[in-house]
């Protein structure tokens, strides 16, 4: 069997293993699962900008944000069943990567990391300020949720849909493409590659996934508000989950959140009150230590193809 | 009579605040040769690249290739119109592999492109390591990566920002042997170069700059004994 067919039914496995837990497991291990399968789309999304091309969004919980007032407001206002409410998350969320990116994605470096902190406050406000139609402060809220399992399939189809994606985008030329941008934009322009298109695209994609998990996020929470639908944190968190697994990996993204969702939880349940404290160690340690992240290093060491 | 110019510099001026880096600096090339650009550190040379390729945007002059305008065209836009440069500080892509270098800048079928980007590597004699990461590879063989990396992309008019520098005597010889066969393959190179050396053996015209202006073009044994050129480089 060769390595590639080993891999493929590793992953076959996992994913019929993670179909059937509904059926059997508690409703706190598929509570648990449903924010593992969130955090994995979302750093699996931050690492299409920011792991390929080096452009670091600080804002990327915007989208999200945006997601989720989209599919509150067309199940609550327009009456649309949750799954293409969620799944509509995705067009507002990539509309605003356009509109954003376009002036944005010329900025260089920290810049372009500090513009994006700001839209996610400038989303914030606005979204607050217009109380008629988003519930301001208090937010909106929604139908109780009678069934957690369609959640749990519908936000693992999205997680395994952006790696999935991932992974065609690595082994194409578009993906080595992203990559020469982060390497050195300036030679891969003087190659002829149309940096400033590529970028554009690859935020378009990083921002639509967000954008869904979102939509997903409000009907599973049953309640969506400012303070809880674009905190910085989540942010740093989907960071912190794609810095650790791998950056510009396909594998890297879910590594890291499922491995960091269930350290957190073992912490946060044993150390209550210096579980930040923990995580804030570890964060450190990752990017003192190995800021590949995991795969990264295995990538390089044992060199593994790019496509892991 | 003489071929219409494939890269034509008019009256090129850039600045950076208050120093002039480029003044009205005018070059003509015609196609199939090779031509030198050297000059004291500082006079300009690697700005005019810039200028060119569209890295830098000049304040004021002209640039054509093969007739029509490149000034104001962004680097990937001249570079697809056929300008293909290196750079004096090498800037492969350090993080993907020698295969990748060049994979990522070709166009057109993949399955040819990656025969192409095969044959380029084994030209070099850089085959064996392939897979392993562009930065992971010593200064010579980055330098040659990044030679192929421009050839991959055949373009007509390539510029050399010092070639030569950092590569051994052996590698040197078959770079130059390179640039040779380039040339008689039809293509214009434009080199920077410090090596005297180097300029004497390829370049038919070589160009000098000093503090931004072209103060002397001809042969190279001409320019040697160029008064203008010998104060430039040695002072008065």
């Amino acid at each position: 069997m060769t390595a590639r067919a080993g891999v493929l039914a590793f992953l076959l496995v996992a994913v019929a293993g993670l179909a059937v837990v509904p059926l059997f497991a508690s409703g706190y291990h598929v509570t648990f699962i449903i924010q593992v399968f969130m955090w994995m789309a979302l750093a699996g999304s931050w690492n299409l900008i920011s792991g390929f091309t080096g452009y670091v969004s600080f804002g990327h919980v915007a989208f999200f944000g945006v997601g989720a007032y989209t599919g509150a407001l067309l199940i609550t206002k327009a009456g649309w069943h949750w799954l293409p409410a969620g799944v509509a998350g995705a067009a507002p969320a990539a509309a605003l990567a356009l509109v954003i990116g376009y002036p944005c994605l010329r900025l260089k470096g920290p810049y372009f990391a500090i513009a994006m902190l700001g839209l996610n406050e400038v989303v914030r406000a606005l979204v607050s300020y217009f109380e008629g139609f988003t519930g301001g402060g208090s937010g909106l809220s929604l139908p109780p949720i009678l069934s957690i399992a369609p959640v749990y399939y519908a936000m693992g189809g999205t997680a395994a849909a952006v790696t999935l994606l991932t992974y065609r985008i690595i082994t194409s030329q578009f993906g080595l493409r992203l990559l020469s941008i982060r390497e050195d934009e300036v030679a891969a322009e003087v190659m002829g590659i149309n940096t400033a298109r590529l970028k554009l695209y690859a935020f378009l994609l990083s921002a639509a996934f967000p954008g869904i998990v979102g939509g997903f996020y409000a009907w599973y929470a049953s309640h969506v508000e400012p303070l809880s639908v674009f905190p910085l944190l989540t942010t740093i968190t989907m960071i912190i989950m794609c810095l650790f697994g791998g950056k510009g990996t396909v594998f890297g993204p879910v590594l890291g959140a499922g491995l960091l969702s269930v350290f957190q939880e073992l912490v946060w349940a044993r150390f209550l009150f210096v579980h930040q404290a923990i995580f804030g160690a570890l964060i450190v340690g990752v990017v003192l230590l190995i800021p590949r992240g995991i795969l990264g290093v295995l990538q390089q060491r044992y060199q593994l193809p790019r496509s892991i | 009579m003489r071929d219409s110019p494939i890269l034509e510099v008019r009256e090129v001026v850039k600045r950076f605040g208050g120093v002039t880096a480029v003044n009205r600096c005018s070059l003509s090339l015609a196609p199939g040769k090779i031509y030198g650009l050297i000059g004291p550190n500082g006079s300009g040379k690697t700005t005019l690249f810039n200028c060119i390729t569209g890295v830098e945007v000049r304040d004021a002059g002209e640039i054509r290739f093969k007739g029509g305008r490149i000034d104001g065209l962004k680097p990937h836009q001249v570079a697809r119109r056929g300008i293909g440069r290196t750079f004096q500080i090498i800037r492969v892509f350090p993080e993907l592999t020698a295969l990748e270098n060049l994979l990522v800048v070709t166009r057109g079928p993949s399955e040819a492109a990656r025969r192409r980007a095969q044959e380029l590597l084994r030209f070099v004699t850089l085959d064996r390591l392939q897979h392993e990461y562009a930065g992971n590879l010593s200064y010579g063989q980055q330098k040659l990566l990044e030679f192929i990396r421009v050839l991959i992309t055949d373009p007509e008019l390539i510029l050399l920002d010092e070639p030569a520098a950092g590569v051994n005597r052996t590698l040197l010889n078959e770079l130059l042997a390179a640039i040779s066969q380039l040339r008689d393959q039809g293509k214009t190179v434009l080199i920077v170069e410090h090596d005297m050396k180097v300029v004497m053996g390829l370049c038919e015209t070589v160009f000098v700059l000093d503090y931004g202006e072209k103060i002397a073009e001809g042969p190279p044994g001409v320019i040697q004994t160029d008064e203008r050129v010998i104060e430039a480089y040695f002072g008065r």
